[in-house]
């Protein structure tokens, strides 16, 4: 990688006693959509605020384009940032809220016109320019928002939950907005949100936040592949990874995974010898287990407790012991709850994860 | 059944109506007395339709009685504490709205408190130090300016001068005012100003282009409601002002009613008429903000 755009060197920030980041470790390259993801108050908009320069950062370096710039004032940076309630102000227009910027820098009102012309022709705002923003639509203002932000040119735009305000519908259009402009700009992204889809349809690289601490950053088929720890392997990926808990046993040579349901699957191929006896858990996602009719060929029972029908997909809750799994399968199966399931899994597919979490390496 | 229902709501609407009708018209008496009398020729004590009609009553207010001094000292103090009152509340009401110092929360029931004590039992002490203030004040001006030193107290002087009433009124309508505006801009977003930053926005800018365009609707109820209780308010022009020349339209009705030996009733019924015609103006437009105001803050 070349001179990372933004680059974060053990940031940290507390609110007075409390500790909200920690030691944050990150680089995003030029041009890269980078996704900040977690569940709430895990530390995303306080991390992306700090790298507008909204709060200040109490340890570790920030750098843009190869320049510390932890105290460089928030409109010298060159970064723009589009606000979860996109923060245009009601008592001006839609071109005046896209020039406001330009305007306070003096620039001459014939060039602001033309600028306002080009961002609101890529967005498809050009018929709406002389309207306020109390009359228009939620996808209008959000595209009046990612205008106002990039008519500065800037290096680095920060998005902080822009579709959370939108219907389910219109978040899918903008998404779909977002990466079209994200291709022809090419601008450095920075996009905080709590949805897990987002981040794995958009990002370049996903970095996963819980507790002001970076679980792991990487890209979306990494994340998805390789989950370094449970939390990751539970947040990423829709729905979620079913995580078992048991013990490690030992079939003679073959080292097995002992579920607290009572039934066990050999773990072929990996070393786990010294580690027999130990609590561990077992992750494997719903696609990777499937009913069988021979309970020959099943690695373990369980009863259907809720079918989910999609259409093209269906899914089944069922229970083996106390704990519950979540299986996928194909859109016409024949399940009704109550009914015994013989189920087999993929055990190539299976992660591994210690007491504490993380993944042990297969 | 269905008639019974009928005829029972067509009473129950007229004991309505009738009782409404009634409340109103003892309500309205004494303004329908206003206007007529201050158009009669000989208008008396009790209602009456005007001997003939005239302006003479009100061409009277400002020819032979001082009018304009009044109205213009009324308008001038008035609207001074007004002025100071949308200032000091709109920064105070940001300040007290974006701080999250402790004692924020015991700061603004304490000026409730003091919006709620009776001002007259405060009367003495607030007398007492307006006057230790004139004093000293006084002593500076009158070796300063000499023979003028009267003109510039009637100005600056904070017992029968514009100051102390301006200040006074001021203080007293500030609470209510600092409250209607701390709550207005708790409910104006930070994303602004922070949008506003990150666009190269100044302070003055922020201050200027963004906050006080968005603040607008609050500022003008702040200021109406200090323009109409601070013009209704005639205790305080009574004890502070004492020269004829600093007399209010409140204190010129009350003295012209005071003359013992003629109630010129006409008269006093026009002095009062344009005694209402500002606060009614001003109700118009509150109107329309408060609204604004109290349905919702801004929206985006
Ligand atoms: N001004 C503040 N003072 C004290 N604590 C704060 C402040 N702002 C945020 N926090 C705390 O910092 C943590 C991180 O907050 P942050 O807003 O960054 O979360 P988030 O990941 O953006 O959550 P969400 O998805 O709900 O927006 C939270 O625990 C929050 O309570
Ligand atoms: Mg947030």
């Amino acid at each position: 990688m070349s001179t990372p755009m933004i680059e974060l060197k053990g940031v940290n920030k507390r609110y007075g006693h409390v500790q909200v980041i920690h030691d944050v470790d990150i680089a995003v390259a030029d041009g890269e959509f980078t996704v900040f993801v977690g569940p709430s108050g895990c530390g995303k908009s306080t991390l992306l605020r700090m790298i507008a320069g909204l709060e200040t950062i109490d340890g570790g370096d920030l750098v843009l384009n190869g320049k510390r710039i932890n105290d460089v004032p928030p409109d010298q940076r060159g970064i723009a940032m589009v606000f979860q309630s996109y923060a245009l102000y009601p008592h001006m227009t839609v071109a005046q809220n896209i020039g406001f910027s330009l305007d306070l820098k003096k620039v001459p009102k014939a060039e602001i016109s033309r600028e306002v012309g080009r961002v609101a022709e890529l967005l498809q705002l050009s018929e709406l320019l002389d309207r306020r923003p109390a009359a228009l639509s939620g996808g209008q203002r959000q595209r009046v928002a990612i205008g106002r932000a990039i008519i500065k040119r800037p290096r680095v735009i920060l998005f902080d939950e822009p579709l959370s305000n939108l219907d389910a519908a219109l978040r899918v259009q903008m998404r779909a907005e977002l990466q079209k402009l994200h291709q022809e700009l090419k601008p450095t992204i920075v996009y905080v949100t709590h949805d897990q889809v987002e981040a794995m349809t958009m990002a370049s690289r996903i970095v996963v936040l819980n507790q002001g601490r970076v679980e792991q950053w990487d890209t979306p088929i990494a994340l998805y592949s390789n989950p370094v720890n449970t939390f990751v392997a539970g947040f990423i990926g829709s729905p979620k990874m079913n995580l078992l808990s048991g013990t490690l046993g030992a079939d003679g040579d073959v080292t097995s995974f002992r579920a607290d349901a009572g039934w066990s699957v050999p773990l072929p191929g990996r070393s786990l010898a010294g580690k027999i006896g130990e609590r561990v858990t077992l992750g494997i996602r719903p696609e990777e287990i499937r009913p069988v009719d021979d309970a020959g060929k099943a690695d373990f029972a369980a009863t259907v407790a809720i079918v989910e029908r999609l259409g093209a997909e269906t899914y089944l809750n069922v229970t083996s012991g106390d704990a519950t799994l979540l299986v996928r399968v194909q859109g016409d199966l024949a399940m009704s709850p109550g009914e015994p399931v013989q189920l087999a899994m993929n055990h190539d597919a299976f992660h591994l994860f210690d007491q504490s979490g993380r993944v042990i390496a297969a | 059944m269905a008639e019974v229902r009928s005829s029972r709501t067509v009473l129950t609407s007229i004991t309505a109506y009738g009782t409404l009708i009634v409340i109103s018209i003892f309500c309205l008496l004494p303004f329908v007395w206003m206007a007529l009398a201050s158009v009669d020729s000989n208008a008396q004590l009790f209602l009456k339709w005007p001997d003939s009609w005239t302006l003479d009553n009100y061409s009277r207010v400002f020819n032979k009685e001082d009018g304009y001094r009044w109205f213009g000292n009324s308008l001038f103090t008035v609207l001074s504490a007004t002025i100071l009152v949308i200032i000091i509340s709109g920064l105070g009401g940001y300040a007290l709205s974006r701080s999250r110092a402790w004692w924020k929360q015991p700061f603004l029931y304490a000026i409730l408190l003091i919006r709620v004590l009776p001002s007259t039992a405060l009367l003495v002490p607030l007398y007492k130090i307006l006057l230790g203030f004139n004093n000293a004040e006084g002593a500076v001006v009158r070796p300063l300016f000499g023979s003028a030193s009267r003109q510039v107290m009637q100005i600056f002087g904070f017992i029968d001068g514009y100051l102390g009433l301006i200040i006074v009124l001021t203080a007293g309508q500030l609470p209510l005012a600092l409250w209607i505006m701390k709550v207005f801009f708790d409910g104006v977003p930070k994303d602004f100003e922070e949008a506003a930053i990150l666009d190269g926005a100044t302070l003055v800018q922020r201050i200027r282009r963004v906050l006080i365009p968005l603040a607008l609707p609050g500022l003008a109820a702040a200021g109406l409601f200090t323009f109409m209780s601070a013009w209704g308010d005639f205790l305080l022009p009574l004890i502070l002002l004492s020269s004829a020349e600093l007399s209010t339209l409140p204190l010129g009705l009350f003295r012209a009613f005071l003359r013992v030996n003629e109630i010129d009733y006409g008269l006093l019924a026009a002095i009062a008429v344009v005694y209402l015609i500002p606060a009614v103006i001003a109700f118009s437009f509150a109107r329309r903000f408060l609204v604004q105001t109290f349905s919702g803050g801004v929206k985006g």
